[in-house]
């Protein structure tokens, strides 16, 4: 009791010496443990959305970036297809293709443009508010509206493209109409609306007072460039906005596409394997499965890595524990001549020790929990950024 | 009441309640349609087996009513969602709709379609666009009927592959009846001859083209009495077109037909059916207003 008692009135007196060490015994701890958790947590995370999506068309290129940017809404972008891609997979009749805008940001989220079929598709529940139900309307994935502060009733506004484009495209401010619950997967990180408004961001369509002067009939021609685009959609406006050019040429990112089933699904692989053509189909899972494979080659690395790390960190600790104990050679004697057995001596060193060990041990158990806790959306945000 | 007797019916009621509840809890299909001839199709498809969902106010037009939020959400989840296409209302262009479950009952005859005004106008550096319009009361030519009803019929047969039986037996009946309307307009377009017609409104452009009918229009709204100058500007139409017959969309006040009357024309309802009518149904009125032209230009 008397060593316990020492050992933290030394400690609390030398306050900063043992809070480095408190907390680089802690990180040597944690770090191994915070890799492995993460990196479980991606393999997870990537592994069971490739599973649970069948098919992915878009342009031909990178197989990864375009799984990247399907599944994880990720900034690798491949040139985007356009919706008559998505016409022909739907007058095939085997599947359901669902498409996917994702040029745009908010408030460092990507706003993802799709069809009501997505919510479907990923089993994403409405926890506050409603689904989008006309143009301009914005969901929020859970994370992104827990960080931005923002819910129902609340707006946001697109990211210009190009900050030295000041002719370009307006931003377009967004009326948040729900939450979605939680799934710790890339959409808690996105935010939603329908493909119709990501194209109303990209300025394929717009709204605008009446082109006509008063008198004027509908041959003449009096509309300029004087005429002020709405940069918010609202129920005052929205009759006035329209779209421009053959709806079959609207961008789209990516195209989900869910067979009917997997004879569909071979017929429709089938369809673009041609080398030439523009445009292909590919299995997120194989490509994924792929990316998991060289992740757990490089794991091993790391492991090693951290091992080397973490044994030449215990050993920096070690020495500089010894170190400390070298300087303490004096009061140590001291101690000695004032009575103090040998046996006492080594219980207070021990006692320092140990209380120095446990309270980084909890620390590390906190980190790592904390970690673990919010496993699905630290994963979420690594593979979407 | 004895305990037993009691307790006899009330495992009984236990059981009934039991087996009754899935039953009652069993959702009917639902068929959301954009105007009254696609909600009369679907309810003549769905036989009663399935609930039609036709939200529009019996005092709006379908073409410029807009849902709300709720009518929206109840759409959303419909099982099939009939659109007629052709520039027929602006509202889905703006909503969020399920395209998996949505149908465009006139995709299949796009190259058919009748092109109206064409406005054009530049914003900022883009250079100069163009509107192009489009008829969109298509089923007033009962062939372009026929192959709406076909596509929702096609579309319901997918979403409800329990009931496609039936719906195809529906089906041929409707088409049949499609078919009658059919025959007797294209007897009305024989009757007219060249006898020009004017319209109180330009919603007849199918029908006139698809039996041989000489349609001119004038812009009346159905629910007011014609102004002055709208007078005189079918006084114009009349000079310029030697129109007979003039063919108002709903029913007008008793002084305008009488005024019709003075300028040598001869007036009959012809109500284009976009929204449900109080009374009767797609068929028997379509019946009726053919009736009724035929009867007028055969006295002609």
């Amino acid at each position: 009791m008397n060593a316990l008692f020492l050992a933290v009135s030394y400690l609390r007196f030398h306050w900063a010496r043992s809070l480095v060490l408190v907390l680089v015994a802690a990180l040597i701890l944690s770090v191994p443990i915070i890799s492995q958790v993460l990196l479980n947590g991606s393999q997870t995370a990537l592994t069971e959305r490739a599973e649970n999506t069948p098919l992915v068309l878009g342009s031909r290129g990178s197989q990864l970036d375009l799984a990247m940017n399907a599944l994880y809404f990720s900034d690798d972008r491949a040139n985007p297809v356009t919706m008559a891609d998505a016409d022909v997979i739907w007058d095939t009749g085997l599947g359901l293709p669902i498409p996917l805008n994702t040029a745009f940001e908010t408030n460092g989220a990507r706003i993802v443009g799709t069809s009501i079929e997505y919510f479907e598709f990923r089993g994403l529940d409405v926890a506050q508010g409603r689904q989008i139900a006309v143009l301009g309307e914005a969901l929020l994935g859970a994370s992104v509206a827990e960080r931005l502060g923002l819910g129902p009733g609340d707006t946001v506004v697109s990211a210009p493209q190009n900050l030295f484009d000041l002719d370009g495209v307006y931003p377009l401010e967004l009326n948040i109409v729900g939450v979605l619950a939680p799934t710790g997967t890339a959409d808690d990180e996105a935010v939603f609306v329908d493909i119709k408004t990501s194209w109303v961001i990209a300025g394929i369509g717009h709204g605008h007072d009446g082109v006509l002067a008063q008198g004027a009939t509908s041959g003449d021609i009096v509309a300029s460039a004087a005429i002020i685009e709405f940069n918010r959609i609202t129920d005052d406006n929205i009759d006035s906005f329209h779209f421009h050019g053959d709806p079959s040429d609207y961008p789209v990112s990516a195209i989900l596409l869910v067979p009917n089933d997997d004879r569909a699904a071979t017929i429709l692989r089938g369809r673009y394997l041609d080398p030439e053509n523009p445009v292909q189909i590919i299995v997120p899972n194989e490509v994924i499965g792929e990316l998991v494979g060289r992740i757990f080659r490089i794991k091993s690395l790391l492991d090693a890595v951290t091992l080397i790390v973490g044994g030449a960190a215990l050993a920096a600790v070690g020495l500089a524990i010894f170190l400390s104990y070298r300087l303490r050679a004096r009061e140590m004697q001291t101690a000695f001549k004032i009575g103090a057995r040998k046996g006492m001596i080594l219980r207070l060193i021990s006692a320092e020790t140990i209380i120095i060990l446990c309270i980084a041990g909890a620390i590390a158990l906190a980190i790592t929990i904390a970690v673990q806790a919010n496993g699905g959306a630290i994963v979420g945000w690594l593979l979407a950024t | 009441m004895p305990l037993s007797t009691f307790s006899r019916r009330a495992t009984l009621g236990l059981m009934l309640s039991t087996v009754a509840m899935p039953v009652l809890a069993q959702e009917r299909p639902v068929v959301a349609a954009a105007n009254y001839p696609l909600a009369y199709f679907a309810e003549r498809l769905g036989g009663g087996a399935a609930d039609v969902l036709f939200p529009v106010p019996a005092d709006a037009d379908p073409s410029f009513w807009r849902p709300g939020i709720a009518d929206i959400a109840a759409i959303q989840s419909a099982d099939v969602i009939a659109l007629n296409g052709a520039g027929f209302a602006t509202w889905p262009t703006k909503a969020s709709l399920p395209r998996s479950r949505t149908v465009n009952t006139s995709a299949g005859f796009s190259e058919r379609l009748i092109k109206t005004d064409t406005v054009t106008h530049s914003h900022g550096d883009g250079g100069q666009h163009s509107h192009t319009d489009t008829a969109s009361y298509t089923w007033l030519d009962f062939t372009l009927a026929s192959e709406q009803a076909g596509t929702l019929a096609d579309a319901m047969m997918r979403q409800m592959p329990d009931q496609a039986d039936a719906i195809a037996a529906n089906r041929d009946a409707l088409l049949g009846d499609l078919a009658g309307l059919n025959t007797h307009a294209a007897t009305v377009g024989a009757t007219a001859g060249s006898t020009a017609i004017i319209t109180s409104h330009p919603r007849y452009q199918y029908f006139g083209a698809a039996y041989g009918l000489d349609i001119s229009a004038v812009d009346w709204d159905a629910n007011e009495d014609p102004s002055a100058a709208q007078w005189a500007a079918l006084e114009d139409t009349i000079a310029a077109t030697g129109a007979a017959v003039f063919i108002w969309e709903a029913e007008p006040a008793t002084a305008s037909r009488e005024r019709m009357a003075t300028l040598g024309l001869t007036d009959v309802v012809f109500p284009p059916l976009a929204n449900r009518p109080a009374e009767g149904d797609f068929l028997t009125l379509m019946e009726t207003s053919l009736q009724q032209l035929e009867a007028v230009l055969r006295d002609r």
